[in-house]
């Protein structure tokens, strides 16, 4: 199992590595799919071992317990799908002359260190280190956001880079505090920064010092997730970075910032009461809900469609997490992997969309249905799902989370739901308006044989999602159990 | 023993203000290279600082630390943020969100804010450096203000780098410094940081003849 941790945080530095001596296309393929193949077999391993009942970990370095584990498969698997997605894509693009293959290769380095760095977080068994790796991977997507070299790209990079190094920086304060509080109790040394002792330890810690911590913390790793109002800078990165990134940060990178927020919430909630977090994170997450549904309502651009999509389900998440209890953790834990399936779904489909007619215009957008039937099928089944209709997952998990929160305040269920709706309408209105009707332009045609990858990366993920929504596999469930026991909400997993 | 320590902490509390004031000249410079200086005394100050707790605690650790900030933070990212302004031609920072007297005001009374939130954890901390914990919150915000304040992109990256400051003063204050794996890599990736900034400003320069940031106004709703 230990072997298996190492492969999987192992395998994307190696890939990114052995990417920059790549010389062609095909080689450069062949890497990113084995690389594909060998995160889906190590997490595979890993999630396998974790549910089993015992936590993998390598020295004091890495450990996995069922939170890290659920995060590797969210990780490596959406990881994996957007490998082959963007061998797909990076290559429509080369066969068209759009890159040239200089930047096709860095392209595919900036996305292994990004997938590499995110991985590494997750699975770090200390809070520093882990805030080393979650800068790691605000750094690489930096450079991934202002990939294309427009205007338009350079202006979403450098809000990105602004906002999130701001926050991360103010992570790193929270960070400190966390240090302050735990060393009177763990002592002087690296022991006091590792999750395991603090967990432990957690009820001896200073109150005070850990709500200033926290409070530090949801604002900058919430800046990461995307969370309003420390926003502003995601629509404009996820509607101007290369596609198969802005499904990676949609879909991944704003889950490790909320993994980030939580792991620190295990922490808190001993030694302050769940009630302080909770009421921080109910508020963050309803106003983002508002902000979301208000701006899908009024889209032009598909891209930033989505990409407000993703601030609305962030705020699903966060209201999940702070209503708490088994409802509400159960939900935001659901709620996490099938957004992550869904969203990059939604972006791979509307990546394809994107090269066809060459902008992100959804009024020039019309009869996808017909003319890209597999495209067009995807976007509406991710539209659809992320709208929170049934057999798909975030039906469950919207339900959950409205139970949670009714038994604890009613006027938030009642908001939630409300603030659901608005969204559903919005998304399933804008989408419906894309995929079906007559096509109006008939675009670039793309280059043939490139479609292979898009299929396999759309099938994979909605396949996943199907199955997931419908019957809860017994590794997943294996997983939920304990990590209800990390987020201190025990109870019977629905 | 005691007049040793009390001595040492009036050092520690000595340096600390005067990081607190290269702040308050940054606010009040308008020449921008004169703003890359202070940013590089300030990296001086700072180390000092985590000297002389390295010094007075016997953690020596922190040596590296500060040995780290020099060659860093007064060094090599003045070097390049020098180089990056004259390669943009931007010699003066006349364009300003807040005049400079409304930006002190403010300023003091983000400091007074810093002491008033820290009140009821300082208590906490070594007495060595107790002070110094609201000291670096105040720095932290007020790099915050900077970044706020001015328009040009280069200004913007020293308020990020002086946020950092801030953040370094409050890790050794608070606890003596983190352990060296953890300043290692925190270095490293500011380090990186820096320079991504200024490949970015850079590309800012080459596409849009400027890098007054309030003309980046093309993605809205």
């Amino acid at each position: 199992m230990e072997s298996a941790l190492i492969i999987l945080v192992a395998a994307p530095l190696v890939s990114g590595l052995l990417s920059l001596a790549v010389r062609t296309r095909p080689a450069m393929e062949k890497l990113q799919l084995g690389h594909a193949v060998v995160l889906w077999a190590a997490m595979a391993a890993v999630v396998a071992g974790v549910a089993a009942g015992e936590d993998v970990s390598f020295g004091s370095l890495l450990h996995a317990d069922a939170l890290s584990a659920f995060m590797d498969l969210m990780l490596a698997f959406v990881g994996g799908t957007a490998l082959v997605y963007a061998v797909g894509y990076m290559g429509e693009k080369l066969s068209r002359r759009q890159v040239e293959f200089l930047r096709y290769r860095r392209f595919f380095v900036y996305f292994d260190l990004f997938l590499f760095a995110m991985v590494l977080a997750v699975n770090l068994d200390n809070i520093a280190l882990m805030w080393i790796a979650v800068e790691g991977s605000t750094i690489s997507a930096a450079l991934s956001v202002g990939f294309n070299r427009t205007k338009a790209a350079l202006e979403a990079g450098w809000k990105y880079i602004i906002l999130n190094f701001v926050g991360i920086t103010l992570a790193l304060f929270g960070t400190v505090l966390v240090y302050y509080a735990s060393e009177h109790v763990l002592g002087v040394s690296m022991e006091a920064l590792k999750w395991s002792a603090l967990a432990r330890a957690a009820g001896s810690l200073n109150p005070v010092v850990l709500k200033m911590a926290f409070v530090f913390v949801m604002i900058g790793y919430g800046t990461k997730a995307g969370v309003a109002p420390m926003h502003t800078w995601l629509p404009d990165a996820h509607a101007e970075a290369p596609t198969p990134i802005s499904a990676v940060l949609s879909g991944l990178m704003l889950n490790l910032g909320l993994y980030a927020v939580l792991r620190l919430k295990t922490v808190v909630d001993p030694a302050v009461g769940a009630e302080f977090a909770g009421s921080i994170m109910v508020g963050l997450g309803l106003l983002s809900m508002t902000i979301a549904a208000t701006f899908m309502l009024i889209q032009r651009d598909y891209k930033r469609l989505f990409a407000y999509s993703s601030i609305e389900h962030v705020g699903i998440i966060l209201v999940g997490f702070g209503v708490g209890g088994s409802a509400g953790v159960f939900g935001g834990l659901f709620h996490m992997i099938n957004h992550a399936l869904a969203k990059s779904t939604a972006f791979y489909a509307a990546g394809r969309v994107l090269l066809r007619y060459g902008h992100k215009n959804m009024e020039g957008v019309t009869g996808l249905l017909r003319q890209m039937p597999l495209v067009g099928g995807a976007m509406l089944l991710a539209a659809l799902a992320l709208a929170g209709m049934p057999p798909f997952g975030l039906f469950i998990s919207e339900i959950l989370i409205a139970i949670g929160a009714y038994d604890k305040r009613p006027w938030v269920a009642y908001l939630f739901l409300g603030l659901l709706v608005v969204a559903f309408a919005a998304l399933v209105y804008q989408v419906f308006r894309m995929v079906l009707g007559e096509p109006k332009e008939t675009g670039s045609p793309m280059t043939p044989g490139g479609g292979r990858y898009t299929a396999v990366a759309l099938a994979a993920n909605l396949a996943a999602m199907g199955y997931i929504g419908i019957h809860m596999p017994g590794f997943l469930r294996a997983l939920f159990i304990p990590m209800t026991r990390i987020f201190h909400a025990m109870a019977e997993v629905p | 023993m005691a007049i040793h320590t009390d001595m040492g902490s009036q050092l520690v509390n000595l340096c600390s203000a005067l990081l607190l004031l290269t702040c308050f000249a940054i606010i009040a410079q308008r020449r921008l290279s004169a703003c890359v200086d202070l940013f590089a005394l300030q990296s001086v100050f700072l180390a000092v600082t985590a000297a002389l707790v390295a010094f007075l605690t016997g953690a020596y650790h922190i040596y590296i630390a500060a040995g780290l900030t020099v060659v860093i933070k007064a060094i090599v990212l003045p070097r390049i943020l020098k180089a990056v302004i004259e390669r943009l031609n931007v010699k003066r920072e006349l364009e300003l969100n807040i005049n400079i007297p409304s930006s002190l005001l403010v300023c003091g009374a983000l400091v007074i804010l810093a002491f008033y939130i820290t009140q009821p954890i300082i208590s906490l901390g070594f007495l060595l450096t107790q002070d110094s914990l609201a000291i670096a919150l105040a720095i932290v915000l007020i790099g915050f203000f900077i970044m706020i304040a001015r328009k040009k992109a280069v200004t913007q990256v020293i308020g990020f780098l002086v946020i950092e400051n801030g953040l370094f003063l409050g890790a050794t204050a608070a606890a003596y410094g983190m352990p060296l794996i953890v300043e290692l890599g925190v270095f490293f990736d500011i380090l990186v940081a820096g320079l991504i900034i200024g490949v970015y400003t850079h590309r800012l320069q080459d596409t849009f003849d400027s890098v007054d940031t309030s003309k980046l106004t093309g993605l809205k709703e």
